[in-house]
């Protein structure tokens, strides 16, 4: 399957993991990626609140692009640039007159038309269920040896359900399926469906560290032995600002952070180089201990 | 003979529930099971109140209107915020499910389902729930309101102040002083209402330290809403529109504004810089060990050379040509909500309506689950 490529913000910088992972993988998932080269941020939510119209024209010339590659899907990897990018899309796609009017835009500063023909789909969605998951299967030959592992799927790929839709948002199931395929044991906990609190992590430090212990703290009392995410946000948050936690609440949780990727990867035998576990701040070392024991 | 005198009695089901019950006074807590038969075509509202009058009159609930209208039997069934007189049981009986009812979250129980609304009040209270028209002395003629006008608060001017986005609000869970969901859609209703003349007064009020920017976006408030009213884009409203007048001195407005520079700059957002941008420079030095470990893992990326987006001049260009043709602060968002509306309009016949039932079966990896059979919750 042909898709366009959108690896926004994070995977662009901060968790280049995300990126080397996910393109090592591609081609073992059927995924041939035709990657974006002239796009920008998807604006992240704060675009769309602090300049609604230009976060509408940016996802637009995304969209856009997209569209000229010819193919008919846009793959992200980011729970977030999914939920802006399928925002916006529905909003150009169910109103052509204000498709008509972005559309002109689009083509006044040189940027190609879009006519509505490109969905907007994340990663584990497209590799969830049918053929994907299937080649999913064969993929993840090495396996993950029964290890036990904790879905968090943060908000924005499940709520508002309206705009994401591809599974129940308060019984989501596609993370436990992938987890299962490779080998793995998943985890259930109640705060699996909540907010890592990373959108306020910077102006309101305290409230987010109080959403990110729930997560963190239930997936160690389920024992699991890592947590998997499908958005770099909540990785950065359950990642990087889990020592702030342990030193705001006394307590060492040293709980290994996994991109879907790489969790996939692990399980598919990609190289070091690949799965680029250096860059976490959490050592993942105790998991791949556990498979090679 | 008349059609009249003909009498058919409803076909009736067995509704099994298991229900929290409380008592604020002693403590206690208990998961009690129950069991009634009940019509067809019950509601949750319905079999409770059957509950009441045939099993346990002890039993606490608030209820009034049973159409949807007056908000007050917002109660949790499988931990999810819903009002009772919405939610069928006949699809849930089938299902073979027994759900669990229980009070809404982030209020105090009082007893059973009945929470205190009190801290619910206040925060309406608290974003002056009126209409300021500016002056004193009425009009010698009726002000007409036009659609078009009317159209940016249609969603926010549906809310029945039932509670179920603030059961759910994430950010209340951690900041319990946040004004929450509720409380700033209704302040969006004031803010964007035409005859309104406080706007700026309303906007910093809301700028403070529990206001807007205490959001996470966590998008429960949107989700749980009942009526439509999505309070999380009634947020995003509110920014766009404190972010117009120039009401920016808040972290949250400052993080914001920086991902709109990074857009028109760089194309992509510059990472390295958004603490100092958010919080100033004295808050970042202050963070410099916290940054250290971050930048040792490649978490902090360099500033130079800028990672810059092929292209990034159409960025810029689309920046200036969007601001030329008015339609910021909130107008921005409320023109996507006519394509939006039409989502909900375009959903297959006989669905139920969009996902968050329970009646959903085991899961089978690799395939969907189907609507049939479900577990326990």
């Amino acid at each position: 399957m042909r898709v366009a490529y959108y690896k926004g913000c994070l995977a662009a910088l901060s968790a280049k993991e995300l990126d080397s992972s996910t393109k090592a993988l591609a081609p073992r998932l059927g995924l041939e990626l035709v990657e974006l080269e002239s796009v920008t941020c998807c604006g992240a939510g704060d675009i769309h609140e602090a300049e609604p119209d230009y976060y509408l024209h940016l996802n637009a010339r995304i969209l856009a692009y997209a569209e000229a590659t010819g193919a008919d899907t846009l793959m992200t990897v980011c729970n977030v640039c999914t939920l802006n990018l399928r925002q916006a899309n529905f909003q150009l796609q169910k109103d052509e007159d204000l498709r008509a009017r972005v559309s002109a835009n689009l083509e006044a500063v040189g940027v190609p038309p879009y006519s509505g023909g490109v969905e907007v789909k994340h990663l584990l969605w497209l590799i969830a269920e049918g053929e994907g998951y299937e080649k999913l299967k064969q993929a993840a030959h090495k396996g993950l040896k029964g290890l036990r592992i904790a879905p968090f799927y943060g908000c924005q790929i499940l709520r508002p359900s309206k705009l994401l839709g591809f599974e129940d948002p308060d019984r989501p199931w596609s993370l436990e399926a992938i987890i299962e395929a490779c080998g793995g044991e998943a985890v259930d906990y109640p705060a699996k469906i909540k907010c890592c609190g990373f959108p306020i992590i910077q102006a309101r430090e305290e409230t987010a560290l109080g959403e990110l212990l729930q997560p963190i703290e239930q997936a160690m009392e389920a024992g699991a032995d890592a947590m998997v995410t499908p958005c770099p946000l909540c990785h950065l948050s359950l990642d990087a600002w889990q020592q702030k936690l342990e030193a705001s609440t006394g307590r060492a949780f040293q709980m290994p952070i996994l991109h879907l990727s790489q969790l996939i990867g692990v399980a598919a035998g990609l190289e070091d180089s690949e799965l680029k576990f250096k860059r976490h701040v959490v050592p993942v070392t105790p998991v791949l201990e556990k498979l090679e024991a | 003979m008349t059609e009249a005198a003909v009498h058919i009695e409803p076909a009736t089901m067995l509704v099994r529930l298991k229900i929290w019950r409380f008592n604020a006074q002693t403590g206690e807590k208990e998961l009690r099971d129950y069991e009634i038969d009940a019509p067809e075509w019950a509601c949750l509202l319905d079999v409770l109140d059957l509950i009441k009058d045939k099993v346990d009159g002890t039993l606490a609930y608030r209820k009034s209107c049973r159409m949807m209208i007056c908000g007050s039997c917002g109660m949790r069934m499988d931990g999810k915020a819903v009002l009772a007189c919405k939610e069928r049981m006949k699809p849930i009986v089938d299902s073979g499910h027994v759900p669990v009812i229980s009070a809404m979250g982030n209020l105090p129980i009082v007893k059973d389902l009945v929470v205190d609304m009190g801290p619910f009040w206040n925060k309406i209270k608290a974003v002056k729930p009126w209409l300021d028209p500016g002056y004193d002395e009425v009009a010698e003629r009726e002000r007409v309101v036009s659609q078009q006008q009317m159209n940016v608060i249609h969603k926010e001017a549906l809310c029945i102040m039932c509670g179920c986005c603030v059961s759910e609000c994430n950010s209340m869970e951690s900041d319990p002083d946040f004004l929450g969901p509720a409380a700033l859609a209704k302040g969006m209703r004031f803010v964007g209402d035409a005859r309104d003349h406080d706007d700026i007064g309303r906007l910093n009020s809301y700028n403070e330290e529990h206001g807007i920017w205490d959001c996470t976006r966590c998008y429960f408030c949107n989700e749980r809403c009942p009526k439509g009213v999505d309070p999380r884009d009634a947020i995003a409203k509110l920014g766009a529109e404190s972010i117009k007048q120039g009401i920016d001195h808040d972290m949250g407005a400052k993080h914001a504004n920086w991902f709109v520079t990074s857009a028109k700059t760089t194309g992509w957002l510059r990472e390295t810089e958004l603490v100092p941008k958010t919080q100033g420079v004295v808050s970042a030095i202050k963070q410099t060990k916290f940054a250290l470990k971050l930048f040792r893992h490649g978490k902090v990326p360099l500033p130079f050379p800028p990672h810059v987006a092929e292209e990034v001049q159409e960025s810029r260009a689309l920046f200036d040509l969007v601001k030329q043709q008015g339609r910021d602060g909130a107008l921005g968002i409320v023109q996507g909500e006519r394509g939006l509306a039409r989502i909900d309009q375009d959903a297959p016949e006989g669905s139920s309506g969009g996902w968050g039932s329970r009646d959903q079966a085991d899961i089978t990896p690799g395939k969907r689950p189907t609507r049939g059979k479900g577990g326990e919750a």
